[in-house]
């Protein structure tokens, strides 16, 4: 119990928010908003989940935000030009692996600080998207949206893929060595090296996956509205990471649960719709968002006190 | 034996001058003004020049505080949001509090000086990781400024002494450069010239090494993020002055302006490596960028572009010879990779 | 060895400052071409982008060369550094929708000494910062005419809510002043419920909208100012099966809202005719430099579009236009 107690916290911070929601306004609970909601939270919570896996690695990115909405709009233009979804999806995909393996060649081959290398991406990614958008929406053929699923079917789908992938994950992270061994190469990468493992080779995987994670979440977004709006994904990067953090996972390498990281999603994701329910002014939603992130990082601080001063 | 000793020494020195960070930067910089000077037809005026200066004074403010604290291995993503939260205060104790300008401006140094405390209690004292503690103060600040002005209210009608300071000149230069210089001047004396820079160095390095040492670190420590407090609040009053309006959303993506110009100039941004005139010259390479790219009638959006291209290249410089030293090398006597830090 | 760089680089600046040329004020006058900048909000902003359709026909109509930048990042200082640089750089006239009235005022005024003309467009300066203003329409025309239709789709009661940019815009904030002065001297039976923030992106308005939905159940309209949130609504109200039900109504492109005009979940896109206005701005601005308008007009000769009338120093493009079901579909912009 003690071992989980971080995820425990923000799993009843996030008890104790949705309580107080279903006495104060229990129209947050209606079903059509409340699946609205958490459709529109999928693509978080992958983004979410792979984060965390680069941060387990003691690495970190903050480009995904940008690479989100390149891969969006990829998929918006492949999509408008009629190819079929498999197609769409599989090549979403591999343009957010290969846009991952860009970082991941620099991070794991060069040897250069991911801080340093995800933010000369991001910047690259949007600006460049930019230049070229010029801000126009994407209109998509009708068959889309949803994939071609009627309204209810479709959140479902998105819902059920972002929690797949989760469950995946989080079962993988216990019982796949491919990603236990991240936790190895986070906690002490030259450890695991000496131990017959190749921590360059994962860190240059594990940015890799990201990608690919982060093309299958724009896809997840852009089926939800008729539109590819080319700004979407900005300030991503900065929920999936909080989300991360609130959920547990150290920046420094080597710890991190999945089902922490789910929790601080939800949690996050709730501030604003509180906000809106409880009828509160919509300007102090990044005061409150700021102030969660303090406080998780203070209790990590406080539990984990080092015994030697 | 001596002579030509002297002289071997002499061209090895001469080598390890040319390829040291900063040349590599300060060739780029002359490069990018020989080009922008051919391209652009007012690149090279003195006009252009104060305006590089007036344009960059505050992001550079922001890049030389921050150079301390990347040097301790540390980083603070809050001092935009910091600016813009001490901007709006300013303005509000000028306008609504009632107090004179100067006082008004004491007031908002000090506030600064506290939010950069909160930084640094949480991570010298409490040890938390500074990436999610400024994470925090990032979205925290940020929030603040907006709930103060409620998103809406905007500081204005400053009286024309107050917005000399951004606007206008002062013995030849423009008035904000003399406290750039100023501040500038005391960062370098700082980490350069004082027992304390060294210790941030140490700190970087190895921050238990140094704490066995019988270093202060927590002090140190504590030291960077409070000055980096200070100066953020005193670059919120020359935004102000330049722009002659406090907003709530002052300084939006300052940091990172500050973090590249900083990563630029060749300090690590793991920390113990690192010089102020480095970062001066990171902020000059990014601003002339900037500047020089609209006279050569290119769109924005490449600046930002071949900021991120420039900040790839300058990394990657630094890191190919030793990988290609390390490929060279005869396997058995190639040492263990060093740890991978964040 | 630290103060050597230190050296180097104040001598190669010093250098190229000093070997060039000084800076001499305003050229484009004896036959060169003139130059006209112009500056939206915000670059990538479809909005802007079809004002600057219409600019570039007058620019090759008029033969004059078009600078046109603007800030990509939302720091409300962007627009005044690329003020002055265009000053240094010297162009002949300043065509700027301004983002922060205030703070670019500094910057407007300081070209104005230089002697470069200034005009504003969409959003306006300081009066004294500029030559003129071209209005489209006015922000109390604009503000009245959403608040009287969405009075006129609720039949004048029950609540509603604006979603906006950001906290921070100054353009919408006035807006949503005049908006609120016209409900609480015309419509009492009204209530604005929230006014939230989109960050100008369509996804976060869609999910707001959503919220608003649930959380208001009595909400009667949503009125969407800025352009990516009016489809966000309408997809929220569609998704939420309110459609007819909830009106939307907002400030857009009618590209992007054509669906939803059609099926009826949105009821009116108001806006203006964005191609004229750009083709207006670098008409005026072109004249103004050349002296065929002057301050103090009445009236101003504006090509194609007509005899327009000049209020003070405001040129009116018009009246806001209401596309709608029976006509958006003229319009491909």
């Amino acid at each position: 119990m003690k071992k989980y107690s971080r995820e425990l916290t923000v799993a009843g911070v996030l008890v104790l928010l949705l309580l107080v929601l279903a006495v104060t306004a229990p129209a947050f609970y209606d079903p059509q908003p409340m699946l609205s909601r958490l459709a529109r939270e999928a693509p978080t919570l992958i983004l979410a989940c792979g984060v965390a896996l680069v941060m387990v690695c003691r690495q970190i990115d903050i480009s995904i935000g940008s690479m989100f909405a390149v891969c969006g709009v990829c998929s918006g233009l492949l999509a408008a030009e009629g190819h079929p979804l498999a197609v769409v999806l599989a090549a979403t995909i591999l343009i957010g692996a290969v846009l991952g393996a860009v970082n991941g060649a620099l991070v794991a081959g060069l040897r250069l600080p991911s801080i340093v290398v995800t933010l000369a991406t991001m910047v690259i990614l949007r600006e460049g998207l930019r230049w070229q958008q010029q801000g126009a929406f994407i209109n998509l053929p009708d068959a889309w949206q949803w994939f071609g699923l009627s309204q209810r079917g479709g959140q479902f789908t998105l819902i059920g893929c972002a929690f797949l992938v989760l469950v995946v994950l989080a079962w993988a992270s216990r019982n796949f060595a491919g990603i236990r061994f991240l936790y190895a190469v986070g906690t002490n990468a030259e450890a695991a090296r000496l131990a017959g493992l190749r921590p360059q080779w994962m860190t240059f995987a594990v940015f890799v996956f990201m990608g690919a994670l982060t093309g299958l979440a724009a896809l997840l977004n852009v089926v939800q509205s008729p539109q590819v709006d080319p700004k979407s994904g900005t300030g991503l990067e900065l929920e999936a990471i909080a989300a991360a953090v609130v959920g547990g996972v150290a920046v420094s390498g080597g710890r991190g649960n999945l089902w922490g990281v789910f929790a601080g999603v939800l949690l996050l994701a709730s501030i604003n719709p509180a906000l809106t329910y409880l009828h509160v002014e919509p300007y102090w939603e990044k005061a409150i968002q700021g102030a969660i992130i303090l406080l998780a990082v203070i209790f990590d601080g406080l539990r984990n006190r080092p015994e030697v001063s | 034996m001596s002579a030509p000793e002297s002289n071997h020494g002499t061209t090895r020195r001469i080598g390890a001058l040319l390829f040291r960070h900063e040349t590599v930067l300060l060739i780029v910089l002359v490069a990018e003004c020989l080009y922008f000077n051919a391209v652009g037809r007012r690149f090279g005026t003195l006009d252009n020049t104060f305006d590089i200066m007036r344009h960059s004074a505050e992001i550079g403010l922001l890049a030389l505080v921050m150079t301390p604290i990347i040097l301790t291995g540390g980083i603070d993503l809050s001092v935009g949001s910091l600016l813009g939260l001490c901007a709006i205060l300013f303005g509000k104790l000028w306008r609504d509090a009632g107090l004179s300008l100067p006082v008004a401006a004491v007031c908002t140094l000090a506030i600064g000086a506290c939010a950069g405390g909160l930084n640094a209690a949480l991570i010298a004292r409490l040890r938390l990781p500074a990436l999610i503690v400024t994470l925090g103060t990032y979205s925290l600040f940020r929030g603040l400024a907006e709930a103060i002005t409620r998103g809406v209210d905007t500081f204005t009608d400053f009286p024309d002494s107050f917005l000399a300071l951004g606007q206008k000149h002062f013995a030849g230069l423009p008035t904000q450069v003399w406290f750039f210089l100023a501040v500038a001047i005391g960062i370098w004396l700082l980490v350069h010239r004082t027992s304390f820079g060294r210790s941030f160095r140490a700190i970087g390095f190895a921050p238990e090494g140094a704490r066995f040492a019988g270093l202060p670190v927590a002090r140190r420590v504590a030291l960077v993020y409070i000055l980096a407090g200070v100066v953020a609040a005193l670059a919120a009053i020359i935004y102000t002055a330049r722009l002659g309006q406090a907003k709530a959303d002052a300084g939006t993506g300052y940091e990172l302006f500050a973090i590249t110009a900083v990563v630029l100039g060749g300090t690590s941004i793991f920390g113990g490596t690192g010089s102020v005139h480095g970062t001066l010259l990171g902020v000059a390479a990014i601003a002339v960028l900037n500047n020089g790219l609209v006279h050569a009638r290119q769109p924005r959006e490449v600046a930002g572009m071949l900021t991120g291209a420039l900040l790839l290249a300058a990394l990657g410089a630094s890191e190919i010879p030793k990988l290609l030293a390390k490929l060279r090398a005869p396997r058995h006597l190639a040492g263990p990779p060093p740890i991978s830090p964040p | 060895m630290n103060r050597f760089f230190a050296l180097a680089l104040c001598a190669s600046l010093a250098l190229f400052s000093s070997c060039n040329k000084s800076s001499d004020s305003g050229s484009g006058s004896n036959g060169k071409k003139l130059t006209v900048a112009l500056m939206p909000k915000s670059k990538g902003n479809a909005y802007f982008i079809s004002c600057k359709a219409g600019a570039d026909e007058a620019a090759k109509e008029m033969g004059v060369d078009l600078l046109f930048d603007g800030p990509t990042e939302p720091d409300p200082a962007k627009q005044n550094e690329i003020i002055d640089n265009w000053i240094t750089l010297g162009v002949d006239v300043i065509a700027a929708a301004c983002e922060n009235k205030e703070g670019i005022s500094t910057a407007l005024k300081r070209a104005r000494e230089k002697g470069i003309k200034v005009i504003t467009y969409d959003s306006d300066a300081n009066p004294d910062a500029r030559d003129f203003f071209i209005n489209q329409a006015t922000p109390e025309g604009i503000a009245q005419t959403l608040m009287d239709e969405a009075a006129r789709l609720t039949d004048s009661e029950g609540e509603f809510a604006i979603i906006t940019a950001s906290l921070t815009a100054a353009n919408m904030n006035e807006w949503r002043k005049d908006i609120e002065a016209r409900l609480a001297a015309k419509y009492p039976k009204m209530k604005l419920v929230e006014t939230k923030p989109c960050d100008d992106l369509k996804d976060k308005a869609q999910t707001e909208a959503t919220n608003l939905l649930s959380a208001y159940p009595n909400l009667k309209l949503i009125m969407a100012i800025c352009s990516p949130a009016v489809p966000g609504a309408a997809e929220a109200v569609k998704q939420a099966g309110k459609t007819g039900k909830v009106k939307v109504i907002g400030l857009g492109l009618p590209s992007e809202n054509r669906k939803y005009v059609h099926e009826g979940v949105t009821q009116s896109v108001i806006l203006w005719k964005t191609k004229d206005l750009g083709y207006l701005t670098i008409k005026a601005a072109a004249d103004l430099a050349n002296g065929k308008l002057k301050p103090g007009a009445k009236e101003y000769d504006a090509g194609k579009l007509g005899k327009l009338k000049v209020e003070g120093d405001s040129i009116v493009l018009g009246q806001p236009f209401i596309f709608n079901e029976s006509n958006i579909d003229q319009f491909d912009f």
